[in-house]
């Protein structure tokens, strides 16, 4: 036990050692926070770490404490408005307007007022002709001279007061008050006692004697050799350490670098473009008709200002016009209908990433044979939920070379479900997109998730290639739905948790 | 993309072969770019989506059917109702020429009409509008009871308030104009004739108004009713070839049904049109072009014998093409029908052999080094929308607003990364502090008269402590990791502190913002604790 007690004593802690004298002369917390001129959470930390040890006890006592609201505070010091009331009486009687007046109330305070005061039988009406008076009566004269017995309370007391400590005739008059407007404000607040225990008591006598222990080594011990005389105190090994947050990169931006990677190491380049696109690169580059149901106000975003593009390459734009008024010679007969050359340069949020591709292929630089990709946002009018965003990331590419057709399309597909899914089980369907022909859907088995629908894709349109690049040279175009499946790598039901703004979900969220 | 719900036994006897559920999904996402959504099996309904909206005689049991009888065999090669001519006229006034053109037309005899088929009509009647008819503009489509109506029928355009008749569910008389402001209809398609002096009548020969195309029929002559059998179609539009194919569609649908169709002569003053035209096109198709579209080596009687799966007929290298459809524009669309008859599960799959190098975007590596020297200074990353409030914009300089926004939240583009990082902040009061947090990515703000867009990075800090020095810290270790050389110089900003906001330069030119939050944004997020921040363009930082 001896041996016990040295051994607690020679590891308190600062706090602890600086508490324990305190502890022995005080049970009242706030006293021993006086009494030891520490902060309040210096000594709090330190009575919890004693009461572990099994050196104090604390306890905590609820107690309802009365304090002074806002109107309360006022009229504590400019007194309530009956008795202002009264007060404006105490000569003569007075017709309403001028109790107001020489009161300084308005018309609800002196509805008020009238109200308790004739409860209290303070005042009486004056009855005849004119605007409504009053007078105080006998007992209304009597409480002139010894004021109202609310006001005395306000004034009087040294507030807050705990509620256990008033008689029975004012928690009568903190109940009146009580029904009135910020007059009284109430609260719950805690106190905390602490006393020694037995074994407490014995270390308090233990430290006093035991030698002083040393918190920190620091460099001046170092430097001047004092470490040597000094005794550590010894640290509670168990106690909690708060948990440091490091920084990480966002799950759902690191899936897509991860994408990135996959598609690079396949040998596809990256493409990008503008968020904020014309309608010509996003739609009628793309063989797109003007009067295509995706195109409608209820699809896409359209910048309010400025409304049109300026930079538009306008050779190209006749080449494009003509491919959907007549085909453009490329055997086609078009969609035959009158192309807008203002509706093609009205600005958009991009809301498919083929408006990359179209950029790509109608470029200098567009190498033969290529394959790009692009991973980029997109916009939708959408309405937002589980499942729909108004802003999402696509990613598409292209593969540009001579003699391709429908089985090297399917093959790359089968591809990307083995990259992304793991799995050979794939179906390659007949699908539509204006821009394509042959189209393809590709559906892939997940191990885990079974069908999921993984992706779009075609050989782009003659009508689309020719005026693009000059010349009929196929193009395979793919676009993969990635966002879903980054929420099944990353574990998400709902789509919008990709773009979560809840830190302890990005901090706890596992990065793929 | 249309959905189109009806009785999956009807679909059998169209087809006039049992199919099960299973096979009949299985065929549809095989063969008709459609996929099963539902099956109520109480009411025996199915529901299904389908994917190509080009192809409007699918929308319906009885295209599906045809459709389903050539790939599977039970029918080779074109299909085509028989048209019986008549003496029936449809009269188009020149009048018309300005607001809605065309008009094609048919009647059709026989067959009484119970409630499936009745709603069977009316769904194909709204798909067809809503969706090829672009919401009416481009065709839409009336149907009425024959036995009210005196032939010729006349289409013309009056003046709004000249003409009156009562339209259907509505009570009293309403003049044209007060149909586009005080019925249903009428305002719901009113936008289509927001630009027309005079409106297009249907009216027949005695003046009993048929309808207001193509916003709303009359309730004596324009309703047609269970028990009825004989009805005259008519399709209007802006669009000669649209309106035939309307006319197409429902007569051939009508006529396996087992209406008699006859046809009307349109008279547009110079020239007639007999609708429903049921006119065929041909387009060349050899082996080698189907072979260049989808690797197929194909002998040209198997292409032939494909071409008949898919309803076409074949007449030498050319392919036949129903006039039930008019998605036909080049060879490659007939190639594709050839393999989707072929079957694109039997189709051979063949890897790319080219050799190419894979190359990330040149921006791409110097970004996420920088993302990760943030993270390694403890900084959690965040990823954003890029469509913002346009209210929580600090600096509303260049803020590029959406015309025709959904709502708030995503009514403009960021012009900054700052506010997304605020929200953060402001959503997460109850998390451990300190909240270091970052974000990198676009924004795009007007310049002059266009739009200019890049890569920002923003950081910011929030803890009892947080001040400008802890900001100038991790701003200057990052760029002295990009080799770039700081200056800054004071700037004012509402987001930040007076005094304690500075101008990041370089090379002479403002390239972003650092300072301490101001308490009055603190308070308009509600955020609790001091907060310093930093952001700069990195378009400017790595181009050198």
């Amino acid at each position: 036990m001896a041996q016990n007690v040295l051994e607690i004593a020679a590891s308190l802690h600062r706090l602890e050692r600086a508490v324990l004298p305190h502890l022995a002369k005080h049970s009242s917390v706030p006293d021993m926070i006086a009494a030891a001129k520490m902060q309040e959470v210096e000594v709090v930390r330190a009575l919890n770490w004693l009461q572990n040890k099994g050196l104090a006890k604390v306890t905590e006592a609820i107690e309802e404490v009365i304090a002074l609201g806002e109107n309360g505070e006022l009229y504590a010091k400019s007194l309530l408005p009956e008795a202002r009331f009264l007060n404006a009486l105490k000569s003569k009687p007075l017709p309403l307007s001028e109790i107001k007046k020489t009161a300084g109330l308005d018309d609800d305070e002196a509805g008020a007022s009238i109200g308790v005061l004739m409860r209290l039988k303070a005042i009486e009406p004056v009855t005849g002709p004119g605007e409504k008076a009053f007078r105080l009566s006998e007992q209304g004269k009597e409480l002139a001279k010894s004021g109202l017995k609310t006001q005395k309370f306000l004034s009087g007391k040294k507030f807050p007061i705990k509620a256990k400590e008033l008689s029975e005739e004012e928690k009568q008059i903190v109940a009146g008050l009580r029904t009135r407007k910020d007059i009284l404000a109430e609260e719950i607040v805690k106190s905390r006692t602490a006393t020694l225990t037995e074994t407490g008591k014995a270390v308090l006598k233990a430290a006093a004697t035991a030698k002083e222990t040393v918190d920190r080594l620091t460099p001046e011990m170092l430097a001047t050799g004092k470490w040597k005389e000094a005794q550590f105190r010894s640290y509670d090994l168990t106690a909690p350490a708060p948990r440091v947050f490091f920084g990480k990169l966002q799950p759902y931006r690191e899936f897509l670098e991860e994408v990135r990677g996959k598609f690079v190491s396949m040998g596809f380049e990256e493409m990008t473009g503008p968020i904020v696109e014309s309608e010509f690169w996003n739609m009628d580059a793309l063989f797109m008709p003007q009067f295509h149901s995706a195109r409608d106000i209820h699809d896409v975003y359209y910048i309010k200002e400025p409304k049109f593009a300026t930079d538009l390459p306008q050779q190209l734009v006749k080449k494009v016009k003509a491919a959907h008024e007549n085909g453009f010679g490329t055997g086609s007969k078009g969609w035959r209908y009158e192309f807008s050359e203002e509706k093609t340069s009205r600005l958009i949020m991009r809301s498919q990433t083929t408006a990359c591709s179209s950029r790509k292929l109608a470029s200098k630089d567009l190498k033969i044979p290529g394959k790009y990709f692009a991973i980029g946002r997109c916009f939708r009018y959408d309405v937002i939920d589980a499942k729909h965003l108004a802003d999402f990331n696509q990613v598409e590419g292209i593969v540009v070379e001579e003699k391709l057709n429908l089985r090297h399309l399917i093959g790359l597909l089968k591809l990307f479900a083995k990259e992304f899914c793991n799995t050979d089980k794939v179906k390659v369907v007949p699908s539509y997109f204006p821009f394509t022909e042959p189209s393809a859907s590709l559906y892939a088995k997940h191990p885990e998730l079974g069908w999921m629908e993984l992706g779009g894709a075609g050989i782009f349109r003659p009508e689309m290639v020719k005026p693009l690049t000059g010349s009929h040279i196929p193009v395979i175009a793919w676009g993969i739905g990635i966002d879903r499946v980054a929420m099944f790598k990353l574990g998400l039901n709902d789509i919008r948790e990709l773009f979560s703004h809840d830190l302890n979900f990005l901090r706890n969220a596992k990065v793929a | 993309m249309p959905t189109i719900t009806f009785s999956f036994r009807d679909f059998q006897q169209l087809l006039g072969k049992k199919m099960s559920l299973e096979q009949f999904e299985d065929n549809l996402t095989l063969y008709a770019k459609a996929e099963v959504e539902k099956y109520d099996k109480a009411k025996d309904e199915v529901t299904v989506k389908l994917d190509d909206t080009n192809l409007p005689y699918t929308w319906c049991p009885e295209g599906l059917a045809r459709f389903f009888k050539g790939i599977l065999g039970l029918s080779k090669g074109l299909q085509k109702p028989t048209v019986k001519s008549s003496s029936y006229k449809v009269i188009v006034d020149s009048s018309v020429k300005h607001v809605r053109p065309y008009i094609a037309a048919f009647v059709a005899k026989g067959r009484k009409l119970d409630d499936y088929l009745l709603k069977q009509i009316i769904q194909m009647q709204e798909k067809f509008c809503e969706g090829y008819g672009r919401r009416r503009q481009k065709v839409s489509i009336g149907l009425y009871a024959y036995k009210k109506i005196t032939f010729p029928v006349h289409y013309k355009a009056v003046e709004p308030s000249s003409a009156r008749f009562t339209p259907l569910e509505y009570d009293r008389l309403l003049n044209l104009r007060q149909i586009l402001e005080l019925h249903p209809k009428g305002r719901q398609y009113a936008w289509i004739l927001r630009d027309a002096a005079k409106y297009p009548l249907l009216e027949d020969d005695k003046g009993e108004i048929l309808s207001f195309p193509p916003i709303i029929n009359s309730s004596s002559t324009g309703r047609l009713e269970v028990g009825d059998s004989d009805m005259l179609f008519e399709a209007t539009g802006t669009d000669e070839e649209s309106v035939n194919l309307a006319a197409n569609i429902f007569a051939h649908n009508l006529f396996e049904r087992g209406f008699e169709v006859f046809s009307v002569t349109v008279s547009y003053g110079g020239r007639n049109s007999i609708t429903p035209q049921q006119k065929t096109e041909k387009i060349s198709i050899t082996p080698e072009t189907v072979e260049e579209v989808t690797g197929l080596k194909l002998t040209a009687a198997q292409v032939r014998q494909l071409l008949a799966k898919a309803g076409y007929d074949s007449s030498g290298s050319f392919a036949i093409v129903p006039p039930y459809r008019a998605d036909i524009m080049h060879a490659v669309d007939v190639a594709e029908d050839v393999a989707i008859a072929y079957g694109f599960d039997k189709i051979p799959d063949e890897p790319l052999k080219s050799y190419t190098i894979g190359l990330p975007h040149p921006s791409v590596q110097k970004i996420n080094k920088l993302r990760k020297s943030v993270v390694a200074m403890g900084f959690q990353e965040v990823f954003s929308h890029i469509l913002t409030d346009k209210g929580s914009v600090v600096g509303s300089a260049g803020i590029i607003e959406l015309g025709n926004y959904m709502s708030e939240t995503y009514s403009a583009v960021r012009n900054s990364l700052l506010p997304q990082l605020l929200d953060v902040l402001s959503r997460n009061k109850h998390a451990d502090y300190p909240q270091k947090i970052f974000e990198e990515g676009i924004i795009a703000a007007r310049e002059g008269s266009g739009i200019t867009e890049w890569h920002s990075m923003a950081l910011a800090s929030a803890h009892s402590k947080a001040d400008f020095t802890e900001m100038k810290q991790y701003l200057s270790s990052l760029l002295a990791s990009a080799a770039a050389k700081l200056e800054i110089r004071p700037a004012e900003h509402p987001a930040f502190i007076k005094g304690r906001a500075g101008s990041i330069i370089m090379d002479g030119k403002p390239v972003g913002l650092i300072g301490e939050i101001s308490p009055a944004i603190l308070a308009k997020w509600g955020i609790e604790m001091p907060a310093a921040a930093v952001e700069i363009n990195l378009d400017f930082l790595f181009s050198d």
